[in-house]
């Protein structure tokens, strides 16, 4: 056994093994099926299955729903037990086809009621398809065990976003240097795992390595080449090079990418995130960078500070504005409609007038009167009526709205307990790769007087300021 | 001349490498990259590495010959870098110089573990009395309309009006709370918001009390409703107490910290 613990991902499985894993679980589909027809069939009484019917039914249940599924769901995960669990249930299997095969024959049929109906169920030949299907099963599990069934030494990472990163190579982490091995299997030599952690552990003259914005993985500055550029040894792209060879605040092994805007202290791409910029001529970026503690404000009211009244004042701004929202779609409504009313009134009187035209008998004068009203109840009743539904559904949803806001809410200051709303600049870019868009950032509800910016001139107009003790006193 | 690109350290965006022997900016995000024949020493004092970039000017320094600003942006604070060149400190003019005494006199590191256990308490007690409320009003609502002992609960002119309008004000309070309960982790705060959080804990308490009174839950037909929502709004207290008062004494120790720094620094007229 190797000294280092070895890896694989879920995507080192062979097809053949996949293919194993989804038979066996449409298996157990169709004999679940076919079990609750069995059991809705002893249940509505149907004659033919009362007797023996219960245990079919049991047999069903625990000789292949449950097997087929729970085998099924885990031998395509390259687990060891899960290959040897249906590697013995395809023999038993096979044996119960065999033995029923050598009791009743090819052409032995069943024949079961279906409502009106009888369905006829050639189970001779179905015993030869399980005779076959297992036995292929269990031959290609056993001539490919190695490939089915690392052994107990090796670690199969199985969460698919993580597989995806280890296999593009775009985490630099976890740090067994096996993993890092072409097939994730394959025992590396010593001076091969050296090499290997030198550049994710970064021992260079400088001490310091460079994180890859592309892929994140870790390259010695070392490597700088005389044009002041570095190749990634991981995705080989051409990174600039940070201007400064400061160590990161957090992690001295790698060089910091930038400084954090709010405190100026220079950090690496792990601790530092991204948000948009002020709104000032004088700031010369689209992005501000800024550091885990001044993220949170902790030390100077700095970008983002949570606020008594902020979540409160903007569920009522949310509700103020789905009602002008809904004033809004009412407006446009009348608008429309008024539009078309034109057309309406101009053809109802025309309609009117050709019908009092008609001759000064019976009741057509009548008739145009009643043309009139719908005229009249048209123009009136259904925008009035077409208001109140408007109205009232404004009114249901603002409370809709204001509960979603609170969960909201809620759930914003779950991210901030456990500290998991910071989204560093390289955990943004794997996910962005890991889900192949860019990935999606939200401004915290609670965190959002980070763009207070935004009030300039109106909230802090005439105050004293209150971070004058962070500037130097001046005479 | 043919302007190359190359990709940013931080951000992954483009670089025009217009300046061989100065640093580059991103176009996207500003970071500085050096130039392809730029040295990395400080510009004035060849033998010592740089360390920062002086903003105007975009030329290396090492910590000799730079200066720290803090600029204002509408109540917030960033910080700046410049050089100590007459015209470099001619255009940083906008922004203060930063007190970095100060900065080092109120450094709070010391409460780093202790604020993380306050913001945990308080944050969590103000979490599930957040839960607490919104469960509240769904269960008052299948009371109220969905069950046949509706006429336990009060109502002014509709049925249910009392009880949403106390809801919704229940849950206004919670949201208070929360909010307060998060800012015990900003330093200048904690010890304000420890002190409020008591206030409106005690507040809320009340207004709970006095409301599951009035909504006659002592009698109300489901009998685990009761002790569920008794036994969470108990252990909620429990926290947000616990965490407030640890706030309050913790803030108490910095509120002297600061103090100090500032009549250290004769920042204050105070002794």
């Amino acid at each position: 056994m190797s000294e280092e613990a070895q890896t694989a991902t879920i995507f080192d499985r062979p097809f053949g093994l996949r293919m194993i894993g989804l038979t066996q679980m449409t298996f157990g589909f169709l004999a679940l099926v076919a079990f609750i027809g069995l059991v809705l069939a002893i249940v509505g009484g149907v004659p033919g299955v009362a007797d023996l019917g219960p245990v079919y039914a049991v047999v069903l249940l625990i000789g292949v729903v449950i097997p087929c599924l729970v085998i099924g769901n885990y031998v395509d995960d390259l687990r060891r037990n899960a290959v040897v669990a249906q590697i013995l249930y395809s023999l038993f299997s096979i044996a119960m086809a065999a033995i029923f095969l050598m009791y009743w024959g090819i052409g032995y049929e069943w024949a079961f009621p279906l409502y009106e109906i009888s369905v006829q169920v050639a189970i001779g030949n179905l015993a030869v398809f399980i005779v076959v299907v297992e036995a292929f099963f269990a031959l290609y599990l056993i001539v490919k065990w190695n490939e089915v069934a690392p052994p107990s030494d090796v670690y199969v990472e199985r969460d698919r976003v993580i597989a995806k990163q280890i296999v593009t190579g775009i985490v630099p982490s976890p740090l067994t240097p096996s993993l890092i091995s072409p097939d994730g299997e394959t025992t590396l030599s010593d001076d091969d795992s050296r090499r290997i952690m030198d550049v994710r552990r970064v021992t260079t003259d400088e001490g310091m390595a460079v994180l890859c914005s592309n892929c994140g993985g870790a390259t010695p500055l070392t490597k700088v080449e005389d044009d002041n550029t570095l190749v990634c040894d991981y995705c080989g792209v051409r990174l600039g090079v940070s201007s400064v060879f400061v160590p990161c605040e957090n992690h001295p092994e790698y060089l910091a990418a930038t400084n954090c805007d709010v405190c100026g202290e220079h950090f690496c791409r792990m601790c530092l995130t991204a948000q948009e910029p002020p709104v000032d001529k004088r700031w010369k970026g689209s992005i501000v960078h800024i550091c885990q503690k001044c993220f949170e404000g902790r030390y100077r009211p700095a970008v983002t500070t949570t606020s008594l009244v902020l979540p409160i004042d903007q569920l009522f701004d949310k509700a103020g504005s789905r009602f002008s929202r809904v004033g809004g779609i009412y407006r446009k409504f009348l608008g429309k409609y008024s539009a078309v009313m034109r057309y309406v009134l101009e053809f109802t009187l025309r309609l009117a007038a050709s019908v009092m035209k008609a001759g000064g008998k019976g009741n057509s004068n009548d008739g145009a009167a009643m043309v009139l009203i719908a005229v009249v109840v048209a123009v009136v009743a259904i925008p009035l009526a077409i208001g109140v539904v408007l109205l009232l559904g404004a009114i249901v949803i603002i409370p809709f709205l204001f509960y979603a806001g609170l969960v909201g809410v809620t759930i914003e200051a779950v991210k901030i307990i456990s500290r998991t709303d910071f989204l560093s600049l390289s955990e943004a870019r794997e996910k962005g790769i890991a889900v192949g868009a860019p990935a999606k950032t939200k401004e915290s509800t609670l965190r959002e007087d980070q763009r207070d910016w935004e009030y300039r001139g109106s909230r802090y107009a005439g105050e004293r300021h209150v971070t004058e003790t962070y500037f130097r006193r001046q005479n | 001349m043919q302007v190359q690109h190359i990709m940013c350290p931080v951000c992954g965006g483009r670089i025009p490498i217009e300046h061989n022997d100065k640093v580059n900016r991103c176009e996207y995000c500003a970071s500085p990259v050096l130039g392809s024949d730029q040295n990395r020493n400080c510009s004035r004092h060849p033998d010592r590495l740089a360390v920062e970039v002086c903003h105007v000017c975009n030329e290396m320094f090492c910590e000799e010959d730079i200066e720290y600003r803090v600029a204002d942006y509408g109540g917030k604070l960033f910080t700046i870098v410049n050089c100590d060149k007459e015209y470099c400190v001619d255009e940083s003019q906008w922004a203060k110089p930063l007190n970095r005494e100060y900065q080092q006199l109120v450094n709070m590191d010391w409460a780093d573990n202790i604020d993380n256990l306050i913001l945990r308490v308080t944050g969590l007690g103000a979490v599930l009395m957040m839960i607490f409320e919104l469960v509240f009003v769904l269960s008052m609502i299948y009371l109220q309309y969905f069950t046949t002992h509706s006429a336990n609960l009060p109502m002014f002119f509709l049925p249910g009006d009392i009880v949403i309008v106390l809801s919704i004000l229940g849950n206004l309070l919670s949201a208070i709370l929360l909010q307060t309960a998060l800012q015990v982790y900003i330093h200048e705060r904690q010890l304000g918001s420890g002190i409020v959080l008591l206030i409106i804990l005690v507040a809320e308490a009340a207004f709970l009390i006095g409301r599951g009174l009035y909504f006659n839950l002592l009698i109300n037909p489901i009998p685990w409703l009761l002790p569920l929502l008794f036994g969470a709004f108990t252990f909620s207290v429990i926290l947000v107490f616990i965490g407030s008062m640890m706030a309050t004494a913790v803030g108490y120790k910095k509120h002297k910290q600061f103090r100090s720094a500032r009549i250290t620094l004769g920042l204050t007229a105070e002794r």
